[in-house]
C-alpha cells in the first residue's frame, strides 16, 4: 500500500496556502514602489501552482503525490525568495529553471523506478560519465584549465553537476550484483565495486585536475554510502574487523587529504575569519551579519544588502534569506527540504537497489546542503556549494530535479520486466500461433 | 528485508547528522548574533552618557551638531572611544555590543534604547583636562568606597569629531594612559613599605634607621644615589617616605628577605620576574598588570627596581587601587568600575555594577600603618595647596633614559563626604613647572562641586 501523509485536497490547500501568505509577505513588507511589481511574481507562483495541481488531478494521476506537492512547494517559495532579493521583481530565469527541474523530476522518476530496465541499460550510465569527464576535459582545453562552465551565449552550465545523478544511480545498479565476486589473495572482489571505485576515482581525479575539489564530499558520500550498503548487505563477507579498517583506512585518508590538500584549500581551512573578514573571510563575515541583521523575522523581502555580494543567491543564499525573510523561514524552508528526503521512509522503498539510490541522494542532497549552510555560516570550511533547489543555477537545478525523481522512484518502485518492442513481437506472433493451433 | 532497514537507518542517520549541525548552528547564532553585528555598519548604537546624563558618545556625533562645543569630547576622547576601529581598549570598543540597538528577536533597528551609563562626570573631567594646560600626562580618580572611576583623564587626547589621519595625531593620542604601564618612581615605595611590614612586621621596620649621605654604596658597592645628594642624614621610615628617600629604601631592601619581597608582591598583583599574573580588567579595558624584577636584594637593579626605577611598570590605574586598601584600611582593593548600568534596545536596564572587592595582597594591619604614614606626610606643608586631608606620595620617574623625569603623585582624601584616591602623572615635568598638586586640587575640588 502507499501512503501519502496528507489527502489530496489538503495538500493542495498547503501549497496555496503557503504561496500565498508568502506573497502577501511581499505585498505587505515588500520593498517596492508600486504594487504592480509584485503581480508577475504572484502570476507566475499560482499560475505554476494551478497548473501542476491540474496536471496531477487530470492528465498525470499518480498513487503518490506527496513528493510532487513538496517539490511544488519548494520551488515555488525559491522562486519567491529569488525574485524578491534586493528589490521586489521577477526573476523569470530562476523560474523557467524550476519549471525544467519539475520536467526532469518525472522524467527521473519514469526512467529509474524499474531498477531491472536500468540494469540494461547501465553500460550507458559508464559512457555517460565518461562523456561528461571528456566535455569537462575539452573545456580545460578551450576555456582554461580551471573553467568549471560552459557557456553557450543564451545558456551556462557546469557539466560536472550532472555526474552526481549519475554516480548515484552506479552507486544503486552497482549493489545488485555485489554478491558475484571472486576471491583474489584474501579478498574478496566484485567487478561492479572495482567499476564503481574507478569512477569514483576518475571523478576525484578530473576535480582535482579541475581546482573544484568542494565538490568532491558530495561524490565520497554517496561512494561511502554505497561501500557501507555493500557491506552491510546480509550474504557480504565482511566481517566487523574489515568494517574497522575501513574506518579506519577512511579516517587516514580523511586526515591525508586535509594535511596535503593544495594551498587554495589549506588558506580555506586555517582562515580566521573575523582577522581576515576583508580576505578570504569576507563572505562569510557578510553572510553571518546578514543573518543577524535579518533576527528572527527579516529586514522585509528586498530590503536585504548582502545581494551586493558575490554568490549571495547562490553560495550565501541561505545568509540573504535570513536577512530578508527572518531566521525563522530560513529554518522552514530547510524543514521542508528536509521533508522530501523524509517521505521515502513513509513510502519504505522495497528492493535493495531502491534503497542504495534514496540513501544515495539523501547523502548527496545532506551533504550539498550542510556544505553551503554550515560552510557560509563558518561551522566548517567555506567551499561555495548551492543549496538544492533554493540556490539559482539551472545546471544544480535540473540535477536537483532528477535526485528528486530518484527518491519519488523508490516509493512507488516497479518489479515488471520492462517490455522491449522485438521481444513483444515474438511474443504476440507466438500467442497468435497458440491460438490458432488450438483451433 | 534486513539489508533495506539498514539502509534506510542510514538515511536516517545522515538526516540526523544534519539536523544536528542545524541545531549547532541556531545555538551559534543564538549566542554569538550579538558579536557579528559589532561588526557591522548597518547597525545604529547607543549613547553613552556620565552620572549627570551628559552625552560622552553620540554615534551621530558631527562637528555640525557639536559646533557649539568642538571640544565637548576631547577629554574623554581616549577613555570613552567611538566605533570607527581606529581605536582599542576604549569603553566603547570593548563593549560595542551593549550599545547595539539589535537583538535576534528584532533585528537590527534605528529606534532602540540601548544605552551605556558611565560613572564618569564629564564636568570634572573636563575641569580636570583643562587644568593640566599644556603638559601631558594622565589622572585618574575614583570612589574608593564604592569603585566608581569619576575621573579619567589622559592628554594628548583626540577629538572624535575630527581625526581622519591618524598618523597626524601626536604620540599617545588614542590610548589613555591611566591604564598602560609607566615608570612609578618613588610611589613605588607604598608597595615597598607594604613589603616590608608584611614580611618583618611593623615593629621591626619601624625600629629601622638608616643614614643618607646623599649617595649609598650597596654591598656590591654600586652607588644608590639620593634625589637630595647632601643627604637626609638619620631617618626613620616614617621620615624617609616623607623625604622620599633613595638609600634608606636601598638599606631597607637588603634587610628584608626576597623571598618576602616577591611573595607580598605577587599577592598584589605584580609580575615579579615575568611570572604570568591573571588579567586585570575594567568593563573589558584591559589593565596593565604591574611588573618588576626582584633577583638578589644586594643587588642595585632589585633595589632600585623597589624604589621605582630599573625594570618597575605599573599603571597608574592599579596605583590608585592600592590606594583604596589603604585609604579603607581593610586588606581588600576596591575594584574601580566604568559602567554603572546599561540598558537594552527596549530600555530595560540589562547591566548594573556593584561594588566588589579583591585582595590588596596585604594585610589591614599593614593598610593602617600605611594610611598612617601617608596621612603624616600629607600633613605637610608642601600639599597644603591641595587644601584637604589627604595621604599622599610623591614620585618622580626617569624615563627614556633619564632624558626626561614625569611626576606622579598617588593618595587618598580622607573625608568622609570625598572618598577619593587618586593617581595623577604629569610627564616632561623636570622644570616642576606644573605640580601634581594642582592637578589633585581640581580633581577634589571640582568633585566636591559637583
Amino acid at each position: 500500500m502507499f501512503h501519502n501523509g496528507i489527502k489530496y485536497g489538503r495538500s493542495v490547500m498547503l501549497v496555496l496556502l503557503t504561496h500565498l501568505i508568502m506573497l502577501s509577505a511581499v505585498v505587505l513588507r515588500g520593498n517596492y514602489d508600486n504594487i504592480q511589481q509584485v503581480y508577475p511574481l504572484a502570476i507566475a507562483v499560482l499560475g505554476l501552482d494551478l497548473v501542476y495541481i491540474i496536471t496531477l488531478r487530470f492528465f498525470y494521476n499518480q498513487m503518490t503525490y506527496t513528493m510532487d506537492f513538496l517539490l511544488l512547494l519548494i520551488l515555488n517559495i525559491s522562486v519567491i525568495f529569488q525574485s524578491c532579493f534586493g528589490g521586489i521583481g521577477f526573476s523569470s530565469k530562476h523560474y523557467i529553471t524550476c519549471i525544467l527541474a519539475l520536467i526532469c523530476c518525472q522524467i527521473s522518476f519514469l526512467l529509474t523506478r524499474n531498477h531491472i530496465r536500468l540494469m540494461t541499460i547501465k553500460k550507458y550510465l559508464y559512457i555517460a560519465l565518461g562523456a561528461i569527464i571528456g566535455i569537462m576535459l575539452i573545456t580545460s582545453v578551450i576555456f582554461g584549465r580551471y573553467n568549471l562552465w560552459i557557456d553557450l551565449g543564451f545558456f551556462q552550465f557546469q557539466p560536472s553537476e550532472f555526474m552526481k545523478p549519475i554516480f548515484v544511480l552506479l552507486c544503486a545498479t552497482s549493489i545488485m550484483e555485489q554478491h558475484e565476486k571472486k576471491k583474489i589473495l584474501f579478498f574478496y572482489i566484485s567487478k561492479e565495486a572495482l567499476m564503481l571505485t574507478g569512477a569514483f576515482l576518475t571523478i576525484f581525479l578530473i576535480q582535482w585536475f579541475k581546482h573544484d575539489l568542494g565538490s568532491l564530499p558530495t561524490f565520497a558520500a554517496a561512494y561511502a554510502c554505497a561501500v557501507v550498503c555493500r557491506i552491510c548487505y546480509p550474504k557480504a563477507k565482511f566481517s566487523k574487523k574489515m568494517l574497522i579498517i575501513i574506518c579506519a583506512i577512511g579516517a587516514v585518508v580523511v586526515v591525508a587529504a586535509l594535511k596535503f590538500a593544495p594551498g587554495y584549500v589549506q588558506d580555506r581551512l586555517s582562515v580566521d575569519i573575523w582577522s581576515d573578514m576583508h580576505g578570504h573571510g569576507y563572505q562569510q563575515c557578510q553572510a553571518l551579519m546578514a543573518i543577524a541583521e535579518g533576527g528572527l523575522f527579516g529586514k522585509g523581502p528586498g530590503y536585504g544588502s548582502l545581494i551586493e555580494i558575490a554568490a549571495a543567491d547562490t553560495d550565501i543564499v541561505f545568509s540573504t534569506i535570513c536577512e530578508e525573510w527572518g531566521f525563522l523561514v530560513a529554518l522552514l524552508i530547510i524543514f521542508f527540504i528536509v521533508s522530501l528526503l523524509i517521505l521515502p521512509m513513509i513510502n519504505k522503498p522495497r528492493s535493495y537497489y531502491h534503497t542504495t539510490m534514496i540513501l544515495g541522494v539523501a547523502a548527496v542532497l545532506i551533504v550539498q546542503m550542510g556544505l553551503n549552510i554550515f560552510g557560509s555560516c563558518n561551522l566548517i570550511p567555506f567551499t561555495g556549494f548551492k543549496i538544492p533547489f533554493i540556490s539559482q543555477g539551472g545546471s544544480s537545478m535540473i540535477t536537483c530535479g532528477l535526485l528528486a525523481g530518484m527518491l519519488k522512484a523508490g516509493q512507488s518502485p516497479v518489479f515488471r520486466k520492462p517490455e522491449i518492442p522485438s521481444l513483444q513481437k515474438k511474443r504476440q506472433i507466438q500467442s497468435g500461433k497458440t491460438r490458432r493451433d488450438n483451433i | 528485508m534486513k539489508s533495506i532497514k539498514r539502509g534506510e537507518r542510514l538515511t536516517i542517520i545522515i538526516i540526523a547528522a544534519f539536523l544536528i549541525g542545524m541545531i549547532i548552528l541556531v545555538v551559534k547564532i543564538i549566542m554569538e548574533s550579538s558579536f557579528y553585528m559589532s561588526h557591522s555598519t548597518h547597525v545604529k548604537l547607543g549613547n553613552v552618557y556620565d552620572c549627570n546624563g551628559e552625552i560622552l558618545f553620540d554615534s551621530e556625533a558631527s562637528l555640525e551638531k557639536y559646533k557649539d562645543d568642538a571640544n565637548y569630547f576631547i577629554d574623554i576622547g581616549n577613555v570613552i572611544g567611538d566605533d570607527s576601529g581606529q581605536m582599542t581598549n576604549t569603553l566603547v570598543s570593548e563593549n560595542i555590543n551593549k550599545l547595539q540597538n539589535y537583538n535576534l528577536l528584532f533585528g537590527a533597528t534605528k529606534t532602540g534604547k540601548s544605552s551605556i551609563h558611565a560613572t564618569l562626570n564629564h564636568a570634572a573631567n573636563r575641569k580636570v583636562y583643562e587644568a593640566f594646560g599644556n603638559k601631558d600626562g594622565t589622572a585618574i580618580a575614583y570612589n574608593y568606597k564604592t569603585g566608581e572611576i569619576l575621573i579619567c583623564v589622559s592628554k594628548p587626547s583626540v577629538n572624535i569629531l575630527n581625526y581622519e589621519n591618524v598618523s597626524e595625531l601626536p604620540s599617545g593620542s588614542l590610548m589613555c594612559k591611566a591604564f598602560y604601564g609607566t615608570v612609578p618612581g618613588s610611589t613605588q615605595k607604598v608597595s615597598t613599605l607594604a613589603a616590608a611590614i608584611e614580611s618583618i612586621g611593623y615593629s621591626a621596620v619601624s625600629e629601622k634607621v638608616y643614614n643618607c649621605p646623599g649617595t649609598y654604596y650597596n654591598n656590591y658597592g654600586t652607588g644608590i644615589d639620593c634625589h637630595d645628594l647632601s643627604g637626609h642624614g638619620v631617618q626613620n621610615i616614617s621620615q624617609a617616605l616623607q623625604n622620599s628617600c633613595n638609600p634608606f629604601f636601598a638599606q631597607l631592601v637588603e634587610e628584608l628577605p626576597l623571598d618576602g619581597i616577591i611573595n607580598t608582591f605577587r599577592d598584589m598583583g605584580y609580575s615579579v620576574n615575568k611570572s604570568k599574573n591573571k588579567e586585570l580588567e575594567i568593563n573589558g579595558i584591559s589593565i596593565f598588570r604591574a611588573s618588576t624584577e626582584l633577583t638578589d636584594v644586594n643587588d642595585s637593579i632589585t633595589q632600585w627596581g623597589c624604589i621605582g626605577q630599573g625594570k618597575t611598570e605599573i599603571s597608574p590605574c592599579q596605583l590608585m587601587m592600592w590606594q583604596s586598601a589603604i585609604a579603607n584600611g581593610t586588606d581588600k582593593v576596591t575594584m574601580p568600575y566604568l559602567i554603572d548600568y546599561s540598558t537594552n534596545i527596549i530600555g530595560i536596564t540589562t547591566h548594573h555594577s556593584s561594588t566588589k572587592y579583591e585582595s590588596a595582597g596585604f594585610s589591614s594591619e599593614t593598610s593602617k600603618h600605611i594610611r598612617e604614614i601617608m596621612l603624616e606626610n600629607g600633613r605637610n606643608n608642601k600639599y597644603s595647596s591641595i587644601g584637604r586631608s589627604v595621604g599622599v606620595k610623591t614620585g618622580t620617574a626617569q624615563v627614556e633614559n633619564g632624558k626626561h623625569e614625569n611626576s606622579l603623585l598617588v593618595g587618598f582624601c580622607d573625608e568622609d563626604s570625598l572618598p577619593i584616591a587618586f593617581c595623577i602623572v604629569i610627564e616632561k615635568n623636570e622644570s616642576q613647572e606644573m605640580s601634581t598638586n594642582q592637578i589633585a586640587a581640581q580633581i577634589l575640588n571640582s568633585l566636591s562641586e559637583s
